[in-house]
């Protein structure tokens, strides 16, 4: 009650000392008309909103029709637009028009062409790139398709980066992003909705899933959730995820995010949903479990034995990133009597000159590794492999022959911080690094009773999880009809079912054996 | 095989079980067993089983003519308002006194072998606030983790069993009939109560999704069970020999103590992890039938925010007893002996109650 009587009176403090202006509501007062019969009064609007001339990418020309004689204004947003196609598919056959008799919609060739009786829809196909036309004598607008985003062309992924499969990632247009996934499913049924969600930048979330296989209350409830959001602007999907995401301080992630179109692909044949957005080269996919963020879409493109080693590898390079600091820090200094006797003189020797006890000596080498790699992330290219050098001989080789720390916590440290590296999915990843800290903590309190605690707390807390009603840990638990894609996946003939967690209206993918 | 909500599945369940019970091997009920059958504790134990069968199949027998009624509901249902109501609160101090018992007892263990320099308080305190953890997040999430460990804490147990099992001397177990048949048999009637779980999983028998799986679940865990106490009672016996294993309170944690795995000659540290999950699933799992039972009695529906008051009581009732090693073994054997006639009889009792009231023929009419 006491917080919450806080949070009530902070609001309101907060609400008083920022001046609330609502400038959105004045510009959707000025653009709330219909189109004019006056052609003259719509030019003079749609200069005022637009500011003309000091918008200097907004172009507007006034001519006449040649057959008619009809006056006619254009306008357009040349950064966006693509100005060979204004020029060649409609100014150009409007004045050369000899005909008096006819339409102008039959005289420009674009793809399509739209009437609108607004102002407000004149200014959203202006600002989507689109040409406006505006004609003496007439209560209607035309629109024509000529849109032309900059962006680049799609490339390889980086991030998430396969030996076998294949190699194309999103790009920062969505309609790219759609094509490379029409590409992969070609059905009439796979949908792709789109949602605005932001008032003033106007961004839109174009939502994926094949219509007869995912489940539509939770298509319903991902569009709801959508559709209720109070933003002037969402730039990309990294930040949408931090607003429909359910847990926003945890530290597992509850959705999916990928740069690859096959993983999007596939796991929407499964029933999950995908959203897709301009400016974001990816895609996230909700719900996530656990598992999903384990996977890597490579264990399925290499035959199952291959596959099963590579995951095997990976759940060990987990354990190993999470526990192998704590470990050494519970086992020097609590449970000295497990290591064999010769190792355990080899540790005494190594760490004979060294000041500090295990516990801060690992600490010191973890932060120093988290701090070379953040250096490493955002040093500028040319200066990359200095900081590789530098980082590797000062605290290396310096740090030991200084006595500071001994070289075992260095080969602790550094398979620590180099197994984290199997995790290709971002979100698990820094989950996995704070989450060893941590441990190193409990280590260093209470050995590997501390650890064994707050592993049970973390066991607890994993299995309480949901992502979108899923259960983080399904299949394994709960349990569902599935393929049983877990830790470890099955022979790809016998993963004939959708995840049974999803709902999914078909839950069979393919039939037994995969043969008819 | 749709979920609802708030169910458990039948592996949940089955885990549940075989991690609450199982790990009774690992702390001082086979000593109790020792004791007074010697050498013949196995053939004890296994008595045991086959007398628990009785009450068991009596309680599923009862539940599974009330589906959506809970223990106490039951309790209720067949004894009436006042003494139904005295029952359960006498069921609910019997396992109040067995959960701070038993969870003392683990303690004891972990300060005795593994930390002698940390002040058992804080050693209890860390348990405790672990267990409440699981039990505030409710019974779904115990049965999960139960399930997911399973796997890990049972193979390790195997291997701490077969290496065991490889330095043990067979004959050790001879003569088979040890102090006596009459001895076997009066142990297992006076510890029947080491099973006394069965009776108290009747808490969550409606949360099980079907009574099918929940009358599958209780016999499968119950055989494996059974199966598992008595094999670990013989190795026990192979290793130490019945004079000594007498004296040694903590049988499993002896054993791990003796083994070794080819060049690591102590490998304690190394199954210590997994015993301590299984004991933090298992005090969880007590801990939220001991609130489900009150929350029941007291007509409290949000037991969670009884959770930080009882794990400070437990943790002060479980310290308070001076010269642990031996008060709580003790108290845990008086608390046994008093809990195996009631076992026994209550569920029978129960069943009784419900063929003269004529519970079961209703039941029949209504399937008809």
């Amino acid at each position: 009650l006491f917080r919450l009587l806080k949070k009530l009176t902070g609001r309101k403090q907060k609400l008083k000392r920022v001046n609330i202006k609502d400038t959105l509501d004045n510009q959707a007062n000025q653009k709330n008309q219909s189109v004019s019969n006056n052609i003259d009064k719509n030019i003079e609007l749609v200069k005022k909103i637009y500011q003309f001339p000091n918008n200097r990418d907004v172009k507007f020309r006034e001519f006449r029709v040649g057959g008619t004689g009809l006056r006619i204004a254009i306008f357009f947003i040349s950064s966006i637009t693509d100005v060979r196609t204004v020029e060649d598919s409609a100014i150009k056959p409007l004045i050369q028009a000899n005909d008096t008799d006819v339409k102008i919609k039959e005289i420009i060739s674009t793809q399509n062409v739209t009437t609108m009786l607004d102002i407000k829809d004149v200014v959203t196909n202006i600002n989507t790139g689109n040409a406006v036309l505006f004609l003496d004598n007439s209560s209607m607008a035309y629109a024509f398709e000529c849109a032309n985003f900059q962006g680049r062309a799609v490339e390889k992924a980086d991030n998430e980066v396969l030996i076998k499969g294949s190699k194309e990632a999103f790009t920062e247009k969505v309609i790219v992003n759609l094509s490379l996934i029409r590409k992969r499913i070609k059905n009439e049924s796979l949908m792709s909705e789109s949602v605005t969600i932001s008032k003033r930048s106007k961004n839109e979330v174009f939502m994926l899933y094949i219509r007869n296989v995912a489940n539509d209350q939770l298509v319903g409830n991902i569009r709801k959730r959508l559709e209720s959001l109070d933003v002037d602007a969402i730039q990309s999907l990294s930040l949408l995820e931090q607003y429909i995401e359910e847990r926003s301080l945890s530290l597992f992630p509850s959705i999916l995010y990928t740069e690859r179109p096959d993983r999007a692909a596939s796991f929407i044949e499964d029933g999950h949903i995908v959203l897709l957005m301009d400016n974001s080269p990816d895609a996230l996919i909700l719900p996530a479990t656990f598992w999903s963020f384990f996977h890597t879409p490579e264990e399925h493109y290499l035959r199952f034995i291959f596959g099963n080693f590579v995951r095997l590898i990976r759940a060990t390079a987990m354990f190993i990133t999470i526990f192998i600091s704590a470990i050494y820090i519970a086992v020097t200094s609590f449970h000295a009597e497990m290591i064999p006797p010769d190792l355990l003189l080899a540790i005494a020797g190594s760490r004979e000159k060294v000041p500090f006890p295990v516990f801060f000596e690992i600490l010191l080498m973890e932060a120093a590794f988290e701090l070379i790699r953040e250096a490493g992330l955002r040093v500028p290219n040319p200066m990359g492999p200095t900081i590789g050098i530098v980082g590797a001989l000062i605290l290396g080789q310096a740090a030991v022959e200084a006595n500071i720390i001994s070289p075992i916590v260095i080969i602790v440290v550094a398979l620590s911080g180099l197994t984290i590296f199997t995790i290709s999915d971002i979100s698990l990843n820094f989950a996995l690094r704070i989450i060893r800290f941590f441990f190193i903590l409990a280590a260093g309190l209470f050995g590997i009773v501390g650890m064994t605690s707050l592993f049970a707390v973390g066991i607890f807390y994993l299995v309480s999880l949901k992502s979108f009603g899923v259960p983080y840990l399904a299949p394994m638990t709960p349990n569902y009809v599935s393929s049983g894609d877990t830790i470890f996946r099955r022979v790809l003939k016998n993963e004939k079912f959708r995840p049974g967690y999803l709902k999914p209206a078909d839950l069979k993918k393919k039939s037994d054996g995969a043969v008819k | 095989m749709k979920q609802t909500e708030g169910k458990i599945g039948i592996r949940e369940y089955v885990a549940i079980i075989l991690l609450t019970v199982g790990t009774k091997l690992s702390d001082d009920t086979p000593t109790l067993l020792y004791s007074t059958a010697k050498n013949s504790a196995w053939i004890s134990m296994l008595l045991i089983g086959i007398l628990a069968i009785v009450p068991m199949l009596s309680l599923i027998k009862v539940v599974s003519v009330h589906r959506d009624k809970n223990l106490h509901e039951l309790n209720l249902h067949l004894f009436g308002k006042v003494l139904g109501n005295i029952l359960s609160l006498g069921m609910l101090l019997l396992g109040l006194s067995a959960l701070i018992l038993d969870s003392a007892t683990y303690v004891n263990i972990v300060s005795t072998i593994y930390f002698t320099k940390t002040p058992s308080i804080a050693i209890y305190a860390i348990i405790m606030i672990v267990c409440g953890y699981g039990a505030k997040k409710g019974i779904e999430q115990i049965g999960s983790a139960a399930w997911i460990t399973l796997f890990y804490l049972k193979t390790t147990l195997a291997l701490a069993l077969i290496l065991s099992f490889t330095k043990g001397n067979l004959k050790f177990i001879f003569p088979l009939w040890g102090p006596g048949t009459k001895e076997i048999v009066k142990t297992a009637a006076s510890k029947i109560s080491i099973l006394a779980d069965f009776y108290y999983i009747g808490i969550i028998a409606p949360v099980v999704s079907t009574f099918k799986e929940f009358k599958k679940g209780t016999l499968i865990a119950f055989s494996v069970v059974v199966v598992e106490i008595t094999i670990a009672i013989i190795i026990y016996v192979m290793l130490f020999d019945f004079t000594s294993i007498e004296v040694i309170s903590y049988p499993f944690h002896e054993a791990i103590l003796y083994i070794s795995i080819g060049f690591l000659k102590n490998v304690e540290s190394i199954f210590l992890p997994f015993w301590l999950i299984a004991s933090f699933i298992r005090f969880a799992f007590y801990l939220y039938l001991v609130l489900v039972l009150f929350g029941a009695i007291f007509k409290i529906k949000e037991y969670e925010y009884l959770i930080p008051v009882m794990v400070v009581l437990i943790v002060f009732l479980g310290v308070a007893p001076k010269n642990v090693t031996y008060t709580i073994p003790y108290l845990r054997e008086q608390l046994l002996t008093i809990i195996s006639p009631i076992f026994f009889i209550l569920p029978c009792l129960m069943w009784l109650i419900a063929k003269i009231r004529g519970d079961f023929k209703n039941e029949a009419k209504k399937v008809l």
